[in-house]
């Protein structure tokens, strides 16, 4: 091992260790709760959400048309994590009567423009690459 | 797309049944090489907040430029929205990993279970990062630690077992940077030749459009042209003066203390008060100074402030400019009830205790009578409802 990864290492250890002390200093009230959030925030993505993504590639593979399979991962690539993103603004879950300049927007028809916007220009980009590919100049652009 | 072996008996599938030509470390160290930039940002930006907010610290918080805070808190949001679909599909091309049978041999296993170990802190940790951070933007707090300081500390594991993980790597991480994204040099054994739905190129063209448009559709929360276009933004910058509000008098239960008649902010100094009414500070001599509100939560706007110098009201009660004051709000609750001001900003000629916003008497939410307004500063600090000063040098 060279001696800049062995102080990549190090210093990786000393910073994780330094956090660590930070933890405990908090208490283990403080530190259950968040042990608790840590192994849930693995077990959704491992036990859940990878599962269903890897469900979701299985059957786009099986039943979508082949014409459709590129165009439909890359919407579901941009607008899955998007969604997540924005998940504590579509459910209002932190909004108060009492202040309304906190989430004062209408979220879901903002949310459901950027699904139709992401789905046109998708559609588009689909449409486009078949009809050069079509004419023999290049491969549509997902095969490109 | 993944095509599992279709065996007849059901059984947990292991590494080399993920057949896609996607997951590739040619792949994974290009997204993760972005990942790593969207973290560091991240981590950087969040221990300039830490410093910000930390009372007294060895170092003193720059007062300029006083857009700085707004900056990099701004960015410290954007980077953690940035890096949603970019740990997401970094998951995806490293998934079959988690499924890897582990090796029969002893001192393989040992390795094998640290990296694991290192692994799991490293997803765990930046999945808390993530999911806190984006939920904190939302003021939804659905847990019982303490958001700020479990945020901080947990920052420090995240990117500590980042660097361990990157030491690891470093060898794999280089000979994948370094040759062609189509290259099958690396990749694990069972992995198709060559492109099934999607080709590399295009994978990675859309998790970096993903990437912006996590950032696009809620930075309009700190980035005035972007409101339009942020239909996920968390505040689209109204509010009373054309400033959001974090929170209001009726929630701080200020209401009836900020507008009675008794009002009053003392100065006290020395064994020595002195105090002021409302009538009183708006005679004295006034400034207007065009600070923005940064929040750390990260929405942001700017407006220009008019009042006291703060410094002026430490002369009145015969303190020197650079003293350090405790500026207490009328509010009992919140963590935002007091805050410290360093010599370095007390003496500042834009540090005011302001009265007027946007040329308009301070509305009670924004913390009438009069607020601290002070340059690069988290708004978290930015007192409301000002009640009392306690000065010492």
């Amino acid at each position: 091992m060279t001696i800049p990864r062995a102080l990549l290492g190090l210093a990786g250890l000393t910073a994780a260790g330094y956090g660590v002390v930070r933890l405990l200093a908090l208490g283990l009230t403080n530190l259950g709760a968040t042990v608790e959030w840590l192994v849930a925030g693995v077990v959704l993505h491992d036990a859940v959400f990878a599962p269903l993504v890897i469900g979701a590639g299985l059957l786009t593979a099986r039943w979508a048309p082949a014409r459709l399979r590129a165009p439909a991962t890359v919407a579901l690539v941009v607008l899955v994590p998007v969604t997540l993103v924005g998940l504590p603004e579509l459910g209002r879950f932190g909004a108060d009567p009492r202040n309304a300049t906190l989430l004062d927007r209408h979220y879901w028809m903002g949310w459901l423009a950027l699904v139709t916007l992401v789905v046109v220009m998708v559609a588009a980009g689909a449409v486009w690459g078949s009809v050069r590919g079509r004419h023999g100049r290049r491969r549509s652009r997902w095969h490109a | 797309m993944t095509l599992l072996d279709q065996r007849p008996r059901v059984r947990v599938p292991d590494e080399h049944d993920f057949t896609s030509w996607l997951r590739s470390p040619a792949v994974t160290a290009r997204v993760g090489l972005w990942l790593g930039v969207a973290f560091g940002i991240a981590f950087v930006t969040g221990v300039i907040s830490h410093w910000g907010q930390t009372p007294h610290p060895w170092l003193p918080f720059p007062s300029s430029p006083s857009w700085g805070y707004r900056v990099t808190q701004g960015l410290h949001v954007a980077s953690g929205s940035a890096a949603v679909p970019l740990l997401l599909v970094k998951l995806w091309t490293v998934f079959p990993k988690l499924l890897a049978r582990p090796p029969r041999a002893l001192g393989d296993l040992l390795v094998h279970g640290l990296e694991r170990v290192s692994i799991a802190v490293l997803v765990a940790s930046a999945i808390f990062q993530l999911a806190t951070g984006l939920a904190n933007v939302a003021q939804w707090y659905p847990w019982h630690f303490h958001f700020r300081a479990t945020h901080y500390a947990v920052a420090w594991v995240a990117v500590g077992a980042l660097l361990v993980h990157v030491m690891v790597k470093l060898p794999l991480i280089r000979a994948a940077l370094g040759s062609d994204l189509d290259s099958r040099a690396h990749d694990r054994r069972g992995a198709a030749d060559g492109p099934g739905v999607l080709t590399r190129r295009a994978l990675l063209r859309t998790t970096w459009a993903a990437a912006g448009v996590a950032v696009l559709t809620t930075a309009g929360a700190s980035v005035p042209w972007l409101r339009r276009i942020s239909v996920l933004g968390v505040r689209s910058g109204h509010g009373p003066g054309g400033v959001p509000v974090n929170h209001t008098a009726a929630e701080r239960a200020v209401v009836a203390a900020a507008t009675s008649a008794a009002y009053r902010v003392v100065v006290a100094y020395g064994g020595r008060e002195a105090s002021y009414s409302l009538a009183d500070l708006r005679a004295m001599p006034q400034t207007t100074a065009s600070l923005p509100i940064a929040c750390v939560e990260g929405w942001s706007a700017g407006a220009t402030w008019t009042g006291v110098r703060l410094r002026d009201l430490l002369a009145l009660v015969g303190a020197p400019a650079d003293s350090d004051v405790l500026v207490r709000s009328l509010q009992r609750a919140g963590g935002e009830r007091y805050s410290y001001v360093a010599p370095n900003l007390a003496s500042h000629p834009q540090t005011l205790l302001a009265l007027r916003l946007h040329g308009e008497s301070l509305s009670l939410d924004h913390g009438f009578p009069c607020r601290l307004i002070a340059p690069d500063r988290p708004g978290v600090l930015q007192t409301k409802w000002v009640g009392r000063l306690e000065v010492s040098s």
